[in-house]
């Protein structure tokens, strides 16, 4: 019969479907390293490391929200405010070598979660779309940022240790055991998130709640909590890769962080997470984040023009998106033809 | 008065007056409602009569308008479901609330997880209680399944499961077997006989009478939103039963409208080999189908036997992956509604909130939805000719607003629903099919409804219908084909149906189940 050798066949393909940005990671690897021989070298993957970082703990923080059916747009703002902060706070200065970095980093990242309470409170109190509401956040925060300096850049903050800001460069400057401090970040979160998400009544309520939110309200679960904190997280990891691009560059510029938010949700989508919430993984997210700054990364080693660049992000985007319908489809199909079969077995 | 069998009068959850209105519209009007312990306390009442309102009101996902309710001698506050499942009262929704990417063990402990380490899930834990409380209910299944590959039977067990494994006293069951095949059926029974004897009191929605006098202990019967009769096991049959559900004999009439004037007719739908994915599961030859202009056909089946697939296929909304349609002797090839519309086919579709209406438009505007561009010249919408037709259809379908251009969401479901037949009729079609016609709308407006389809088809009209009620089937349709599990089964004349044959033909056969 050709069922059986079928529906292997529909597993296999939905398989490489799960897989893909493994697979394609791999591709791009490969690729980048034969056509460009300084791809492959230590200097150039510390510095794709550290892009990847960014991207990574941004795409961290965009899945919890899109696994629990939301979406969040505000990011790059956020991103973009949080070192505005910091950068303001620093140039003023309140504080010495290190209290004062602290404290900067402390208040943005504080400002950063109460822009996430107000998605978390848009979307789960008042109902707005998800997409709505964090397109208002959009551009509240950085309207915010540009008001902050007048629309300026606030420079030089490693200047003078006096207001801390020697202080503030070793979080995206310094490195452990010769990896970028950003780097050990990312694996941080990442690592707590993994647990989050697979180990804790949090994270199995977040899975409920993209899946269907009807029956995880009936179960009891506070599906406006769930909400509220998934937004609160994302935007502190927002603020987070703010502050790193500040201290990376030792300065903080209004326009930080644009489009960022598209750069996350295609990480997100890559790894594999559907866009209609309740399927998805966080390693998956970390690996579709690799995917997109290799790419990145590469396209610049391998020479490709800056506007091709963008046309290519794009296209993987889309193709992303379509994967992620094909795959539901697939998946849906499956289980209508199994589910006879299944009953027959369980009578049996 | 006293059954010492059923422990009598140990009332352990209770309604005192309760009233619940949405809008104008009461639900519930003062409902005393008594939920006895170790006993299946059956509620019966016909669509629309205020049942699965006065269980959310129990289970907490609603609020009562007026009243209280009581719990073991305490006045309890439910806010919400937490708030019941606190109180130990659980509730298994008819529509089954499974969370379809988690897994067995992760649905049911959704909520309230098993913890180690005060931080982290325990699975383990929670996989081995959760096989227990399966085991007890006999069904071993796998924990580590995703829930969403169940059988609906298996998905009602899981979560009759999630009840057990919270310690619930009050288990509400809304319409527990309406999607259950026979032998499922049986051994939900069994489940539910388990616990009456552990004392867990049954909270039994369904309309199935034979189902009820088996299982029953005490019995209430809700007839629009009020109590209108209440007895205990023996004192109740049948024809008590029946009495104080329909009260009103508005079915009478309608039955007398029937006419056989459309006998001489020709045939006018032919449906042949028809086969469309999910539908054709298990139709090996696909289905076929005969109406004559002026027949009103129903379509029998319980949940899950193909009914919406069937009438979605012929109306565009489904591919059609074999078998041919025919409309007046001519093919026609049905890809799209717009396909089917222009042919003359209408649908009027089951679940009036997600496909029916436009909440943000208004009463006219809804109506007029499908046919807005036969009043366009040029690309412009005559207003004064929209609203001239749209009046004239409101008319003809006893539409009762003060306004057409009110919000249609300010109508009784009733009058949205005959919104929605009047928007398939402006087109004039000649098939108007219809899935679950009177789903939600109350007696009133269900004799209205049946009364205007009828006056329809004896003006022409060629009309399908599909329900899951027998009473529906028998009073409405000329001639009543049984769908089960993807195939006509039997076919009835009106004057040859009973409930009993129809509902035997609906129910899949024991070989077909396992």
């Amino acid at each position: 019969m050709s069922v059986p050798n079928q529906s292997r066949f529909a597993a296999t393909v939905l398989l490489l479907l799960k897989l893909r940005a493994v697979l394609v990671l791999a591709i791009l690897l490969v690729a980048f390293s034969i056509l460009s021989p300084s791809f492959l070298t230590v200097n150039n993957l510390s510095i794709l490391a550290k892009h990847v970082a960014i991207s990574a703990i941004l795409a961290v923080g965009m899945t919890f929200v899109i696994l629990a059916g939301g979406i969040d747009l505000s990011v790059g703002s956020v991103a973009g405010l949080a070192g505005m902060v910091a950068g303001g706070l620093l140039t003023v200065g309140i504080g010495g070598h290190t209290t004062g970095a602290v404290a900067a980093i402390a208040i943005a990242l504080l400002v950063s979660a109460a822009v996430g309470l107000l998605n978390g409170l848009l979307v789960s109190q008042l109902a707005v779309a998800p997409f709505i509401a964090t397109l208002g956040t959009l551009y509240i925060a950085r309207g915010a940022a540009l008001l902050l300096s007048q629309g300026k850049t606030f420079p030089n903050l490693a200047e003078t240790a006096t207001r801390g800001s020697t202080g503030f460069s070793i979080l995206g400057q310094s490195f452990v055991l010769g990896v970028p401090l950003p780097v050990w970040l990312m694996v941080a979160i990442a690592a707590v998130a993994v647990v989050v998400a697979k180990r804790t009544p949090f994270g199995r309520h977040v899975y409920a709640v993209g899946g269907n939110e009807r029956a995880a309200r009936l179960a009891g679960i506070r599906v406006e909590r769930v909400k509220l904190l998934t937004y609160c997280f994302c935007s502190l990891c927002a603020g987070l890769v703010g502050l790193i691009i500040a201290s990376q560059l030792e300065s903080a510029h209004p326009a930080t962080g644009e489009t960022f938010e598209l750069n996350a949700i295609a990480a997100v989508v890559l790894g594999g997470t559907s866009l209609m919430g309740g399927r998805g993984s966080i390693g998956g997210s970390i690996i579709g984040a690799f995917v997109i700054g290799v790419l990145a990364d590469g396209l610049v080693m391998i020479g490709v023009s800056e506007f091709w660049q963008i046309v290519i992000k794009g296209g993987v985007i889309v193709i992303a998106v379509t994967v992620d319908q094909m795959q539901t489809r697939l998946q849906s199909r499956m289980a209508a033809a199994p589910s006879h079969t299944g009953g027959l077995r369980e009578a049996v | 008065m006293n059954d010492p069998r059923v422990g009598g009068d140990d009332v352990v959850l209770e309604s005192r007056g309760v009233t619940k209105r949405y809008g104008a519209t009461a639900a519930l009007e003062n409902v005393t409602f008594r939920v006895r312990r170790g006993a299946v306390n059956v509620l019966i009442g016909e669509n629309g009569a205020g049942k699965s309102t006065l269980m959310r009101l129990l289970a907490g996902v609603e609020q009562p308008t007026s009243g209280e309710i009581w719990k073991d001698g305490r006045q309890l506050q439910m806010r919400s479901p937490r708030d019941a499942a606190a109180a130990s009262i659980a509730i298994v929704h008819q529509d089954l609330a499974v969370l379809e990417n988690l897994n067995l063990a992760e649905n049911i402990f959704a909520g309230r997880e098993l913890l180690q380490s005060v931080l982290f899930v325990d699975r383990h834990a929670e996989e081995t209680r959760g096989a227990a409380a399966l085991r007890e209910l006999r069904k071993p299944l796998d924990m580590r399944c995703a829930a969403g590959d169940l059988s609906l039977g298996n998905r009602q067990v899981v979560e009759v499961a999630r009840s057990l494994v919270c310690g619930a006293q009050v288990l509400i069951l809304d319409e527990p077997t309406s999607a259950l095949s026979a032998a499922e059926s049986a051994s939900l029974f069994r489940v539910i006989e388990d616990l009456k004897q552990r004392g867990v009191a049954i909270v039994y929605i369904s309309h199935r009478l034979n189902e009820l006098l088996h299982l029953g202990d005490f019995f209430t019967v809700l007839r629009d939103g009020c109590v209108v009769g209440e007895g205990i096991r023996g004192s109740v049959d049948r024809r008590w039963i029946v009495e104080r559900m329909s009260g009103r004999d508005t079915d009478g009439e309608i039955i007398d409208g029937s006419s056989a004037a459309f006998a001489n007719n020709r045939s006018l739908l032919e449906v042949s080999g028809l086969r469309s994915g999910l539908a054709g599961q298990s139709a090996k030859e696909g289905l076929n189908l005969q109406v004559r202009a002026g027949e009103i056909v129903g379509i029998y089946g319980l949940l899950g036997a193909g009914r919406t697939e069937f009438l979605e296929a012929i109306a565009g909304l489904r591919r059609i992956d074999s078998g041919e349609v025919r409309l007046g002797g001519k093919r026609i090839s049905v890809r799209s509604v717009g396909d089917a519309l222009a042919a003359g086919i209408a649908l009027v579709p089951e679940d009036r909130q997600r496909d029916g209406l436009v909440p943000e438009l208004s009463i006219s505007g809804n109506i007029s939805l499908s046919s807005v561009g036969s009043f366009a010249r040029c690309g412009w919408v005559r207003r004064s000719a929209e609203a001239a037709r749209v009046q004239e259809v409101a008319g003809q379908m006893q539409i009762t607003a003060h306004d057409l251009e009110l919000p249609v969401t300010t109508l009784s479901g009733g009058n949205q629903q005959k919104v929605v037949l009047a928007r398939c009729l402006m087109r004039n079609p000649r098939v108007l099919l219809l899935d679950e016609p009177t789903r939600g709308v109350d007696v009133g407006a269900k004799a209205e409804i049946y009364r205007t389809l009828r006056a329809l088809a004896s003006g022409g009209l060629t009309i399908v219908f599909a329900t899951s009620e027998i009473e529906e089937a028998r009073v409405l349709a000329d001639r009543i084909l049984v769908l089960t599990q993807g195939s006509f089964v039997a076919e009835f004349l009106r004057s040859e149906a009973t409930d009993a044959a129809l509902f035997a033909a609906a129910c899949p056969t024991l070989e077909a189940a396992g």
